[in-house]
């Protein structure tokens, strides 16, 4: 047996698409709230909500990706710590949270309809492919200074 | 030695000990004779000496020791405190200064004070070895003498480190070393080895043979700071051998705090807040039970502990307005100007967290002030006006918040140039014939509006008014200004006392709820069909014998408008001398709020200055008055 490098990652539902985040960027997966709009900023911003007593600007998924959300999806706010930055991500539903061998994370670029600037990777899970997230890229605009 | 907590509290304490020096510097400029501000000098300058050493900061340590030297010369009268040496000694000062920063922060190998030690030397004379020995580190304590008879000039002496200081070892260590150096120093008890113990607390005694005068054995003593008493002759013998310090600690009840622990306290208390205001809510559905009698209690109590909590953070201004003086001369002097500067209602106290803030933006409004406002001697003479330029701050308290006033009597700001360019530059419409003092403020305030003719190194650094007026907003304050020609001009900076936690209005537009600080709510009126107007084509509301300009919140949050009724009730915001008039849907009344820190999405609308969490649990935008009068 040889140690085959392994990446863990949270696997996760936006409309039709499955896609990740590394499991090392990810504080916790909450449970839709109330959440209060913020006006004037970037559409793809959900609002804030209070988890536990502490303010937590959420982005929707759906918006930021172009996904158009699946009614069946109960949602679900991924926790994401990105930049020195902490925001949520609005999801349609979780999928796993699984560990991948690195060399299952192929080297292709994009899936066919994926914009390729934000994938970093494209992985396999249970036989269906997914695209690992590139939260930098996606994020920058968004939640950047 | 846990370095980094050390550190910080280094630092805090050397930067109090840089404070004095710069007002002892001031003194003695003002009047170089001044003995006591020789001694004061020579004492701060040794304390930060010994601390340095303590912390094993090497040059730092070296230069304060140097400067040191220099003081004891000027001291003992052999140098004579002139112009030049008291620059040099100002230099030295704003070197220790940065020296500490860098120090704390793990950089004193790096730091390079060549340039003034050599021109310490050549007014004191090269150091020679071991002429004033460096402080050593806690672990070198000097070992008791062995006993032997006692002359005529020797004498008992007990000395108590101040109950709460962080390392009474290694104060009490610097002390006895201090002595040593004045003289034969035997039976120390409880024995120096004793001081790193656990249990020490900060009291210990010891003989002392030496022909100093007990004065300046006490000097040197209490040199390094934190000492609480020291007894010489008699007296010490009489208490008898340093014991438990019990009678000594009930005496004194102040302790120092670190700062990051009042901060988390505050923090905390915060979350208590929201928590209470959550739970009375809650109880309020069970009126006349038990869950409703303890909630009450709760609340009471939350209010208490919010208001110790508040009043253990609170900081007279001093502390840190005391290094502007200095600021003001050096400034002053760079430029050939005279000016003087009266800080009134030093005592006046603020959140430290606030504190921290505002020393910056009222610092650039002197230096604007002495570099802008105040006229050349010359000039000053001709105006029939003393050739001295004169400033001053006065902090007052005014209900929840303070005020502090920033005022100079010089030649105040010529409406007609600012006019001019504000019309060139598109600020004000041509029709503007006169620049009010609101309307005043507010060109000055707009990002880049400069009217300095030439670019000087003190405020023509692209920072200007308008920088100072943002920063005060953000803080959740206001500012006025007033200027006259050839009198001068009043800054007038209102600011809450605590940054943390404040009364708001809750009002709400559709089904959105949001938090006006009631800092700035002047009254809440009803708008309606006798009340509004339209005023050069713009909606108005007529309050007694005031036109206010409306502006409906619906619109600034972008909801839609739709269904408005003719009945509205209306916030009448104040922020300085402006007002206007807030439409909203529904007040739903007065709420104590905490400001809670996030990570904000980029392109936040200045109308908010902040966010917060509702009784209810949901979070609720804070509307920053200033930007919407």
């Amino acid at each position: 047996m040889t140690n085959v490098a392994v990446e863990r990652v949270l696997v996760f539902e936006v409309g039709d698409l499955v896609c990740a985040v590394p499991a090392g960027v990810t504080r916790e997966v909450i449970s839709p709230v109330a959440i209060t709009r913020l006006p004037g900023v970037s559409d793809v911003v959900d609002g804030l909500i209070n988890i536990r007593g502490t303010l937590l600007t959420v982005i929707d998924g759906h918006r930021l990706l172009g996904r158009p959300a699946n009614p069946d999806h109960e949602g679900a706010i991924v926790v994401l710590e990105v930049f020195d930055r902490v925001c949520g991500l609005r999801v349609g539903r979780l999928v796993d949270l699984v560990a991948v061998p690195a060399d299952a994370v192929d080297g292709r670029d994009t899936l066919p309809g994926v914009d390729p600037g934000i994938v970093k990777a494209v992985g396999r899970h249970q036989d269906s492919p997914f695209v690992l997230l590139d939260l930098e890229e996606l994020l920058r605009p968004v939640m950047g200074t | 030695m846990d370095h980094g907590r050390y550190a910080a509290l280094f630092l805090s304490e050397s930067r109090e000990h840089i404070g004095a020096c710069n007002q002892h510097l001031g003194l003695l400029e003002r009047d170089p004779g001044s003995q006591e501000a020789v001694h004061a000098l020579f004492r701060a300058m040794h304390t930060i000496k010994g601390m340095a050493a303590m912390m094993g900061y090497a040059h730092v340590t070296e230069l304060a020791h140097r400067s040191e030297n220099l003081l004891d010369l000027v001291r003992a009268g052999t140098v004579t405190a002139d112009v030049a040496l008291i620059r040099l000694l100002t230099e030295a000062v704003d070197e220790l200064d940065r020296g500490i920063e860098e120090a704390a922060t793990g950089h004193d190998q790096a730091l390079d004070f060549s340039y003034v030690l050599e021109r310490l030397d050549t007014l004191v004379g090269p150091e020679s070895t071991g002429a004033s020995p460096q402080a050593p580190g806690p672990a070198s304590a000097p070992e008791p003498a062995p006993r032997r008879p006692r002359g005529d000039r020797s004498r008992p002496v007990r000395v108590t480190v101040r109950p709460g200081v962080m390392m009474p070892g290694a104060r009490a260590a610097l002390a006895l070393n201090q002595a040593s150096g004045l003289g034969e120093v035997t039976d120390v008890t409880p024995g120096a080895q004793e001081f790193q113990q656990e249990g020490f607390d900060g009291a210990f005694s010891f003989w002392i043979e030496t022909d100093r005068a007990d004065e300046v054995l006490e000097e040197a003593i209490r040199s390094v700071g934190d000492i609480d008493s020291v007894t010489i002759g008699d007296a010490a013998r009489s208490q008898g051998p340093a014991a438990g310090g019990d009678a000594v600690q009930r005496a004194h009840n102040t302790i120092r705090v670190d700062l990051r622990r009042l901060d988390a306290l505050m923090s905390h208390v915060g979350e208590l807040v929201v928590a209470r205001n959550r739970l009375v809510e809650l109880a309020a559905g069970y009126a006349g039970t038990e869950l409703e009698e303890v909630s009450g209690r709760i609340n009471r109590l939350v209010n208490e502990v919010q208001a110790e909590v508040i009043a253990t953070r609170m900081t007279p201004v001093w502390q840190v307005f005391d290094r502007f003086p200095r600021a003001v001369r050096d400034l002053a002097r760079e430029l050939g100007k005279q000016v003087s500067l009266t800080i009134e209602g030093g005592d006046i106290e603020v959140d430290r967290s606030l504190l921290d803030e505002i020393g910056d933006p009222i610092l650039h409004l002197l230096r604007n002030a002495v570099d802008h406002g105040i006229e050349p001697g010359a000039d000053r003479l001709q105006a029939g006006k003393p050739e001295e330029g004169r400033l001053v701050i006065r902090c007052s308290r005014e209900r929840d918040s303070i005020v502090v006033i920033v005022e100079d009597d010089g030649r105040g700001i010529d409406r007609d140039v600012v006019l001019a360019k504000a019309r060139e530059t598109g600020v004000v419409d041509d029709e503007v014939e006169e620049l009010t003092d609101a309307l005043l403020l507010q060109v000055l305030g707009r990002s880049g509006f400069s009217t300095a003719t030439k670019v000087t190194s003190v405020s023509g650094r692209g920072v200007g008014i308008d920088v100072v007026l943002t920063k005060i907003r953000a803080l959740g304050g206001s500012a006025e200004i007033q200027s006259q020609v050839g009198r001068g001009t009043t800054f007038i900076l209102r600011l809450p006392l605590t940054l943390v936690i404040f009364r708001a209005l809750l009002a709400r537009v559709c089904d959105e709820r949001y938090v006006v600080p009631m800092a700035f709510v002047a009254e809440t009126v009803e708008y309606n069909k006798a009340t509004r107007a339209e005023v050069h084509g713009r909606d108005s509301l007529v309050l007694r014998d005031e036109v206010l300009a409306t502006t409906d919140l619906r619109d600034i949050v972008g909801l839609d408008g739709a269904d408005r009724s003719m009945r509205r009730p209306c916030v009448i915001l104040e922020v300085g001398n402006r007002r206007s008039a807030l439409l909203v849907d529904a007040l739903i009344g007065q709420q104590e709020v905490v400001v809670e820190q996030f990570d904000p999405p980029s392109g936040m609308p200045r109308w908010v200055s902040g966010a917060t969490i509702l009784a209810d649990g949901t979070p609720a935008l804070i509307l920053d008055a200033a930007a919407l009068v």
